[in-house]
């Protein structure tokens, strides 16, 4: 067919539209020393026809719920006096991006000439750790390629001059491609122009988009105000949450049996049984984490961030753990003991405490209001009470009643701990502070536990007080009556439920959690969390 | 399995796929989708007319990106354009000619699916009468298309039941300019908008229907180097009244009174424009005389709902103005008093000197691609070329351009698209040809219409797409669609754009002019006499620039090359306008009438047919949203799209939503007298008034248009869309919304003293209440 054109490119041909929009080509500064990319939204320009979002979906070839560009919707004031606010937001190109220092695999890199924050798809394995601690929502998983993809600027094409896509595609002229001094952004400008109504503390990665903005704008509720959609399970992660901790609060048990025993108490010795059964959880919870990632097979290298990431020391220290627990097991198999095992044991548990830390600290991020709590620290090694519980029935299996009451006992201390560190989260939901800037958030949580989850929360109240404390107090009744064979039942059974309880406190931790970010659109809410 | 094995452990990331690389044309690009050849063509979704280019590869569409080069759209393209490849090869095509065989439709050749419906058509006729077959067209075709469609109707099948659905969109904009300037034909341009000082937009939501047009007001403060004065004049508060220096929340259906008013006040304070009058103009004296006799500021206010003093700083800011440009869409056209409604605007511009200058017009923005060319060529409300079929001469010359005997030429307009489903209800016509529309979606009162189409002895649904109306239909001719085949459209500025062919037609499709010309030879010597020289659309094209030589929609300038070198041409374009013409009626540009001056004429604001009542106390506004097009036909397979608007929604004022203890997001049943709608999802918002509800009429799903009214404008025969009373049944309050006595009518008066005088009337006696 003839294809014939006035125009053989249009990469030098100008729209004449007056501005950045409509063309190919860009026309931007160069960049001097300090200085770098940043987006302009024009919030008085954009009529919010998502001619943006599509254009950057064409481009990038994502398939529709990966989106780089989105449209947030946001409406205040009373009728006639109303403001529909629209907010164009792609990636922030942060100067301090949280993206980048979790990343576990090193996959983000901020250029130094752009000021671009780059995420290199080779090296990602898709453990989405990135779409957790970004608190604008802006990586996003590609399913059909296994890794977290995000906003370029384009820079492939700015480089050679080219009008990224959203730029180009906007009829209102109203994003446009700027350049910007950071240090000058950072101390005197952002606080006034890197604000937008609903998007989090600048102070969290200090953004680089200026924004400008209507006068007089009302407040302001997103169009996704009642749009509950509970957060992605994790399955895996609730698992290998769990059992790892348990595997910890189990070797704990083990360690402290064995100090005792060497201290002359008069205490039966941990046995290789009890130290395998401390390996277990933890062998068969690792490797499930793996199946979290788009990539497992690169699962590995996990590891290569230990500087800024808290999921690289996760996952070195418990693999380290986890190999160390191994050869505990090895000694006592080998029946090596005394100083040596103790020393070994020692190594290992510091290794296990740090790594369950780490693995808190992954979820403590400023992006997830209900993660980022204290309490999360605690619940993760709070849940090691079930470790105690393990060791505990093996110690009733091996010596009948002897020693079982003081471990018993212990437990039952756990248990007790791990019982207020929930109830202070309960109090803490009932007694949200509407003037805290997370509020909006918090509120969410709170409304998913009782609306979505209100069943599986009463079943982890109910059931954790249950398995937590009164059976494992039953357990101790029937050990000092004597009755090893019903002290043993009744503690298989306050272990299972137990277990049952955390997870399913855990399936309710990753499920309720509302992460900052863009308003989100009437149906199509916000990203995958 | 090893493939299966591999995805899972993620050892493929899929880099090609999602990889940029250099285009040509465009430079880095979606590398999956660089395309063999780029073609230029022009959208086929709305009536602005956006230049575009279709990537193709291995023969079928997988890109569309704007062309810079093009003056509509200056690269620029919408959600819907951008995304247009992907609806060419939706899995919603009808892809082969079908008959309803045993109840059910079953794919045939074009042998039979013409030789049976042809059989049916002539039985028919010779039984009942011409007139029994009757035909119901599109705004969608190609110039082409229409031409061909129309000369086969009415010369062919020699009916003159046929209209457009353009009758649902553009009709009054059609009728109102016929009143006023005595021909259709929209005067202005779009780079008015970027001239104007002041834009006043009429019922006219261009945020969600015509987003491109926002480039043309965005380069305004460009060009002029200050922001022009934005009035947007709509009864709900649409993302387009965000634009708005002064957002008029009118009453619903009280725009006419407003601009009347407004006029009123241009008199009284004389700031109107007499020379311009004196000249231009005729009817003056009268037109005067009407309004300062029935509009006074008082009186206005009552009904529009709108103070006294802000009708003078309306006035003054639109009169005070030297460029002012009036725009509208649906919300004026789609009323029962549409076509005076346009009239009016035409008036307010006309007394202010704002016609056919830079920047200053009246101008009405059509809804379909091809509304405009259709009302060109389409010989529905006139003979081809704008020509009337009451004139003997304009008859007479139009059957020997094109060689047919002049008795064949109708010598008037048949009925109407209500006319002819009000006629299939009565019994009088029997067999209906539908092409391109789908009125199963977008006709209003639903349960009506379908229960007429129940009556007829055949339906033929000539369309792309499986429709809803498809569905229902016993023939289906499978047609080709957008990029599939090579014509014209004209946009809402008088701009024939060429919109090319890039790929072959899906299946066994053909293009709508092939259909028509193939079935044409079932009917004995008709196409010897009409389509013996239609070889191609170029042949259609020579015909067309013939008919037209003369007229004031003039192509006889024109070829297709000529329009694609500069990027559209605005008729007229002839010896005198070689490369066309921006705007009609400039300075010694006369009105086609009598006299050659543009009428002023005295309308008359009246009120809705149907009001709020106790049983149905809210008011039910319907319109589009920017993700979806008209009836989902071609919209319903974009993931993208759907993404975004996946299903209708109901637009609540929270003061309303807690009389039905109803949140965002909680699903209700909507009804009217008429019929309902059920599991329908609540969004709360502020942008419409209390009393008011908003739902987006695309949907099948939820069928909005069994709940509105088959009232119509006299004059165009256009629904009254926009306003029908109806009533929301949530789960907490079953019952729906009530009205309620009230005692104190006085104390309710000083509360609503913003509301019309309708309004208030209603208010003071009942109240709204749960």
């Amino acid at each position: 067919m003839e294809n014939r054109t006035p125009l053989e490119s249009f990469i030098n041909h100008k729209a004449k539209t007056g501005m950045q929009c409509g063309n190919y080509s860009i026309d931007i500064p160069e960049l001097k020393e300090g200085e770098q990319y940043r987006f302009h939204f024009d919030a008085t320009a954009c009529v919010g026809c998502h001619c943006c979002e599509a254009a950057c979906n064409e481009l990038q070839n994502n398939p529709a719920d990966v989106k780089w560009r989105r449209v947030g919707e946001m409406e205040g004031g009373e009728f006639p006096n109303v403001l529909q606010f629209f907010n164009s937001m792609s990636c922030n190109h942060c100067i301090e991006p949280e993206c980048l220092k979790g990343c576990p695999t090193n996959s983000y890199i901020k250029f130094e000439d752009s000021g671009i924050v780059w995420h290199d798809d080779d090296s990602c394995i898709g453990c989405q750790y990135c779409t957790w601690n970004c608190p604008y929502e802006v990586p996003v998983m590609n399913y059909d390629r296994g890794i977290v993809t995000k906003c370029d600027m384009c820079h492939d094409k700015l480089a050679i001059g080219e009008t990224p896509a959203c730029v180009q595609a906007c009829p209102a002229g109203a994003i446009e491609i700027e350049v910007v001094n950071k240090e000058e952004w950072i101390k005197h400008n952002m606080e006034k122009e890197g604000v937008a109504p609903h998007l989090p503390d600048i102070e969290i990665t200090k953004p680089t988009t200026r924004y400008t903005l209507p006068e007089n704008m009302p407040q302001l509720s997103p169009a996704d105000e009642r749009l509950l959609k509970p957060a992605h399970a994790e399955l895996p992660l609730v698992f290998m949450t769990i059992l790892t901790q348990v595997s910890l609060g189990a070797f704990l048990a083990l360690f402290l049996g064995q100090v005792l025993f060497s201290l002359g108490f008069n205490l039966p010795e941990p046995s290789l049984a009890m130290a395998i059964i401390a390996f277990i959880p933890s062998a068969i919870g690792l490797p499930l984490s793996a199946l979290h990632l788009g990539r497992p097979i690169m699962a590995m290298t996990a590891m290569k961030n230990w500087k800024t990431s808290w999921l690289s020391r996760e996952a070195i220290a418990l693999g380290a753990y986890t190999g160390l627990a191994t050869v505990v097991a090895g000694m006592y198999f080998l029946e090596i003991k005394g100083f040596t095992l103790i020393f070994v044991e020692a190594i290992t548990l510091i290794i296990g405490i740090f790594g369950i830390y780490a693995q808190s600290m992954i979820y403590r991020v400023k992006a997830r209001p209900a993660w980022n709590r204290v309490s999360t620290t605690k619940r993760f090694f709070g849940s090691g009470y079930i470790g105690f519980l393990l060791i505990s029935i093996l110690l009733l299996i091996n010596n009948g009643g002897a020693g079982a009451t003081v471990l018993l006992a212990v437990s039952l201390l756990a248990g007790m701990a791990q019982v207020l560190i929930v109830y202070e989260e309960v109090m803490f939901y009932r007694h949200l502070n509407k003037s805290d800037p997370l509020y909006y958030q918090l509120n969410r949580t709170r409304i998913l536990l009782k609306e979505h989850f209100g069943q599986i929360k009463k079943f982890r109240l109910y059931s954790l007080i249950g398995f937590a404390l009164v059976l494992p107090l039953l357990g101790v009744l029937f050990t000092a009556s004597g009755l090893i064979n019903l002290a043993i039942t009744t503690l298989v059974i306050s272990t299972v439920g137990a277990l049952l309880s955390e997870l399913a406190g855990r399936y309710l931790f990753y499920r309720t959690v509302v992460p900052l970010g863009l308003a989100g659109n009437f149906f199509a809410g916000n990203q995958r969390g | 399995m090893l493939h299966k094995i591999k995805e899972f452990l993620g050892v493929d990331i899929k880099i090609d796929k999602y990889k940029k690389a250099d285009d040509i044309k465009f430079g880095k690009i979606s590398k999956f989708k660089i395309p063999d050849e780029w073609v230029r063509s022009t959208c086929g979704y709305c009536g602005v007319g956006c230049g575009l280019y279709i990537g193709v590869k291995n023969g079928r569409p997988v890109y569309t990106k704007g062309d810079p080069s093009h003056p509509v759209s200056k690269g620029t393209l919408c959600p819907k354009g951008l995304t247009e490849h992907e609806m060419v090869d939706s899995n919603n095509r009808v892809t082969t000619p079908m008959i309803r065989k045993n109840g059910a439709l079953q794919a045939v050749e074009w042998d039979e699916a013409f030789s049976y419906t042809a059989k049916k058509f002539q039985d028919i006729q010779a039984k009942y009468g011409k007139g029994a077959v009757a035909c119901i067209s599109t705004g969608q075709f190609l110039t082409e298309d229409f031409y061909t469609l129309g000369k086969f109707v009415q010369l062919g099948l020699e009916t003159n039941n046929y209209d457009g659905n353009t009758t649902l969109c553009m009709a009054s904009a059609v009728m109102g300019y016929k009143q006023s300037f005595g021909s259709d034909g929209p005067p202005a341009s779009y780079e008015d908008f970027s001239y104007a000082d002041v834009i006043m937009l009429i019922g006219a939501n261009i945020a969600d229907n015509h987003p491109i047009l926002k480039l043309h007001i965005a380069r305004n403060k460009k060009i002029r180097g200050k922001k022009p004065t934005i009035i947007v004049v709509d009864p709900r508060h649409s993302k387009t009244a965000n634009m708005a220096d002064i957002f008029v929340p009118l009453a619903p259906r009280s725009d006419l009174a407003l601009i009347n008013g407004l006029c009123y006040i241009i008199f009284e304070q004389g700031w109107e424009d007499e020379k311009f009058i004196k000249e231009r103009t005729s009817g003056a004296l009268e037109f005067k005389k009407h309004i300062m006799k029935n509009y006074p500021p008082q009186e206005v206010a009552n009904i529009t709902g709108i103070e006294v003093k802000e009708l003078y700083r309306l006035a003054k800011v639109y009169a005070s103005a030297d460029r002012a440009m009036s725009a509208w869409t649906m919300g004026v056209n789609q009323s029962s008093i549409g076509t005076d409604t346009v009239s009016a605007i035409c008036n307010l511009a006309l007394i202010t000197g704002n016609l056919g200058k830079e920047g200053a017009s009246p101008f009405s923005i059509t809804g379909q691609c091809n509304a405009m060319g259709t009302r060109e060529f389409g010989f529905t409300s006139s003979i081809p070329g704008y020509r009337n079929y009451s004139s003997k001469q304009d008859r007479e010359e139009f059957a020997n351009i094109i060689g047919v005997p002049i008795e064949l030429i109708p010598t008037k307009r048949g009925y109407a698209y209500p006319e002819i489903i009000e006629a299939i209800d009565r019994g009088e016509i029997k067999a209906l040809w539908v092409t391109a529309t789908n009125p199963l979606v977008s006709f209003p009162d639903q349960n009506r219409l379908r229960s007429a189409l129940k009556k007829l002895d055949i339906l033929v649904v000539q369309d792309a797409f499986m429709s809803e109306t498809a569905q229902e239909a016993d023939v289906i001719f499978s047609a080709a669609t957008w990029s599939e085949k090579e014509g014209v459209y004209t946009n809402s500025e008088r701009r024939c754009n060429y919109a090319k062919k890039a790929v072959e037609p899906l299946g066994k499709t053909m293009s709508d002019a092939n259909i028509v010309i193939e079935f044409s030879k079932y009917f004995e010597g008709k196409y010897e006499l009409l389509f013996k020289d239609f070889k191609s659309s170029r042949d259609i094209f020579e015909e067309i620039k013939l008919v037209s030589k003369g007229q004031l929609c003039d192509y006889s300038g024109m070829s297709y090359e000529k329009i694609e070198e500069l990027g559209g041409i605005q008729w007229p374009c002839n010896e005198q306008y070689p490369e066309g013409k921006k705007r009609l009626y400039t300075e010694g540009f006369d009105c086609p009438t009598d006299d050659g001056k543009a009428k002023l004429l005295p309308v008359d604001w009246k009120p809705l047919s149907e009001s709020c009542n106790p049983n149905f106390p809210l008011n039910l506004n319907t319109g589009r949203t920017v993700e979806q097009w008209h009836t989902r036909t071609k919209t319903k397979t974009i993931s993208l799209l759907n993404d975004l608007a996946p299903e209708a929604w109901v637009e609540l004022n929270p003061k309303d939503a807690k009389k039905l203890k109803v949140k965002s997001g909680d699903r209700i049943k909507i009804g009217s007298s008429r019929g309902s709608v059920e599991n329908l999802i609540v969004k709360v918002t502020e942008v419409v008034r209390e009393g008011d509800c908003f739902v987006p009429f695309h949907f099948s799903e939820q069928m909005i248009n069994n709940l509105t009214i088959a009232d119509f404008d006299p004059k165009s025969f256009e629904p009254n869309f926009k306003q029908c009373a109806v009533n929301i049944y949530s789960d907490n309050v079953p019952e729906g919304i009530k009205m309620e006595e009230t005692k104190i009518a006085g104390e309710l008066e000083e509360q609503n003293s913003a509301k019309n005088s309708n309004y208030i009337e209603e208010l003071s006696s009942k109240k709204r209440e749960v």
